[in-house]
């Protein structure tokens, strides 16, 4: 630079620099109050950067109206800079400009000021958007701290109960790797959590069946529900404990369903050992009480036979026919007791179901012929419909007896004097309905249904309980034993059979008993008697 | 006839009123009677007397009748095929009775309190008549 260019320079420098630039003259009222400011020189970008044009040699009270109101701290800066000639810099919003501008303001003379300014409108504006994105970003951290809260504490109140549940629980992800196992299952499995968390189900948890011999992982109910069923057992699983003892268990599996998808399953199982020795203990005690309760009438029959047989000398008619009914009274007590040990015989599991083919209606008509006594003494009408008169049947003729009369004799027993019973067998083809429910195969139905006092509702899942008697029932005929219904369902659930019912109080029951057109399913009795 | 002359039956039962029935019957039908109230004095007059046929209760205390049975059929020749009918309240569903009545043929088993006393007469005739 030489010292004749230096007017040049300024000036090209002037015009050519990318921020804005005002040299102005502040004006000052009567106490020394800055009141307003004339652009005295403005280079280019001034225009570009403000928008105002032509602005030399003008107020900027009109240049911008209502700036005093709208920016009365301009005029305190400059008016301090231009008396003082403090330099200053500072960023401001001019509102009726609607910019931001970051301001770089001295004084080159007292009373005379230079702004120079960039407009920061936009980075203004990116900063405005990030500081609210940062105040969102902080709302939703601040959210998600609260529903984290939340789930902490859903999470250790479920934990809780989880852990302190009665039964065994154990949860699993979808590859069966426990997450969970709780209090109760550790003791009963003794083991430990830490041991077996995170480790697979079927590898550190042995499950048997009653021989001891371990059950396949195909057949543990955990595969059904992770296959996406909700199962229950019956009491043929066994768990082990540290020492290989086994002990029997109830278990409901369920599987952990998420967005149609198994994320895991849940078992909760609870030691049933009491409950089986006290079932077994009451088969037994039924078993031999009825046993004993055979010997005294087995000896009136026989001395009984003895006497009517004239070996002890002529009887006279009256003597015969007391003696006759003393024979045939003693006959009931002693079906009576067979009734008990068939009970009990049931649920030990050693009755044997032996098939031969046979005519249903022929089979229906014969109980019905031998229950003619009763219902003829209740004045019970008999509808008896068959849609066929010659299907034949594989079933276990005293077995299917047994099921028939002891429904139709419940519907003589529940229904008041002139009421029907209605009996009536068909096929019923699989997929079609039948009493609220739908058939599974092709079957064989026997429909027997009542105009009698029916079952209360909050009752009726109590129905085929064992010695379970409904309030009305007792009411009306004290001297049921509550097992009929029980030899009912026990002999069809074990035949492959099945039984159900639909009932309303006071207008009547429908006892449904369904057989496969295959036929009962024959069955070996297995377990031994208790008492020999 | 004379005593020794008769069919000899044994009767094993620890019931003394259904004994009694079984005996004055088979008496009345000619027979000889032997009475024993456990299997263990029945096994004993058994291969002491060895009766033509034996009447064998099931539940018995000391010795029960299967066991009395077992011993028997495997003493000597005659324990071997004396024929045996089971007299017992327990059902024929019972696995042990059924094994015990296959294994130690021939033997016979009817509950008592299904039959008729002449249905057991029957019974025993025709398996007397079976043996001769």
């Amino acid at each position: 630079m030489t010292s004749q260019t230096p007017e040049i320079f300024y000036k090209s420098l002037f015009d050519n620099m990318t921020d804005g630039l005002a040299y102005c003259q502040m004006i000052f009222d009567a106490q020394e109050n800055p009141v307003d400011w004339i652009y005295i020189r403005v280079n280019k970008n001034f225009e570009k950067l403000t928008g105002l044009k032509n602005a030399e040699g003008k107020k900027v009270s009109k240049l911008i109206p209502g700036i005093g109101a709208a920016n009365p701290e301009l005029f305190e800066i400059y008016g301090q800079v231009s008396l003082t000639g403090k330099p200053k810099e500072f960023e401001t919003y001019v509102k009726p400009l609607s910019r931001w501008f970051l301001v770089s303001v001295f004084s080159p003379q007292k009373n005379f000021f230079v702004a120079l300014f960039q407009n920061i409108t936009n980075r203004k504006q990116i900063e405005e958007k990030l500081e609210d994105a940062k105040i969102a970003a902080r709302n939703v951290l601040e959210d998600l701290d609260i529903e984290k809260s939340r789930v902490e504490i859903a999470h250790a109140k479920e934990e809780a109960m989880l852990l302190s549940i009665g039964d065994g629980v154990i949860a699993m992800d979808e590859k069966g790797n426990i997450t969970i196992i709780n209090k109760t299952a550790e003791k009963l499995l003794e083991k430990k959590s830490e041991a077996i968390v995170g480790k697979k189900f079927f590898e550190v948890i042995n499950m048997v069946d009653e021989k001891g011999v371990s059950i396949p992982l195909q057949k543990r109910p955990i595969s059904m529900a992770l296959a996406g069923t909700t199962t229950t057992t019956g009491p043929a699983y066994y768990y082990m404990r540290k020492d290989k003892t086994k002990f029997p268990v109830a278990i409901m599996v369920t599987p952990i369903i998420l967005e149609e998808k198994i994320i895991g399953t849940i078992e909760v199982f609870r030691d049933i050992t009491r409950e089986k020795e006290i079932d077994r203990a009451k088969s037994e005690f039924v078993s031999l009480a009825s046993h004993q309760l055979k010997t005294p009438p087995t000896a009136i029959k026989l001395l009984t036979e003895r006497l009517l047989g004239g070996k002890t000398g002529t009887l006279t008619e009256k003597q015969k026919e007391y003696l006759n009914d003393i024979h045939s009274e003693n006959q009931r007590s002693i079906e009576l007791v067979n009734a008990l040990l068939n009970v009990s015989r049931i649920e030990m599991g050693a009755f044997t179901i032996q098939l031969s083919e046979k005519n249903i209606c022929t089979v229906v008509q014969s109980v019905l012929y031998e229950l003619k006594s009763i219902i003829d003494k209740k004045q019970l009408r008999i509808e008896e419909i068959h849609q066929q008169k010659n299907i034949l049947l594989l079933i276990d003729e005293p077995l299917f007896r047994m099921v028939l009369s002891n429904l139709v004799i419940n519907a003589v027993n529940y229904t008041a004097e002139e009421g029907t019973i209605h009996i009536e067998c068909k096929e019923v083809n699989k997929g079609e309905a039948l009493g609220g429910k739908v058939l599974a195969e092709n079957s064989f139905v026997v429909v027997v249904s009542d105009t009698g006092y029916g079952i209360p509702k909050n009752q009726q899942n109590k129905l085929f309980t064992k010695f379970f008697r409904a309030d009305n029932a007792r009411e009306k005929q004290p001297d049921g034993t509550g097992l009929g219904l029980y030899i009912v369902k026990s002999i069809l659930d074990n035949s492959g059979g099945s039984v159900w019912f639909t009932s309303e109080e006071n207008k009547g029951t429908t006892f449904y008993v369904v057989i496969p057109m295959t036929g009962m399913k024959a069955k070996i009795g297995k377990r031994e008697h208790a008492d020999i | 006839m004379a005593e020794d002359e008769k069919i000899k039956i044994l009767i094993v039962e620890d019931e003394e009123v259904i004994c009694k029935a079984y005996a004055d019957e088979l008496r009345d039908e000619g027979f000889a009677i032997l009475i024993a109230k456990n299997g263990q004095v029945g096994l004993e007059l058994a291969l002491r007397e060895k009766p033509d046929l034996i009447l064998l209760d099931i539940l018995m205390p000391i010795m029960d009748g299967l066991t009395m049975m077992d011993t028997l059929r495997q003493k000597d020749l005659y324990g071997k095929n004396v024929p045996i009918i089971l007299l017992t309240n327990l059902s024929a569903s019972e696995e042990k009775i059924m094994q015990a009545i296959t294994k130690n043929e021939p033997a016979y088993y009817l509950v008592k309190s299904d039959w008729n006393l002449s249905a057991v007469m029957e019974k025993i005739k025709e398996r007397l008549a079976r043996k001769v």
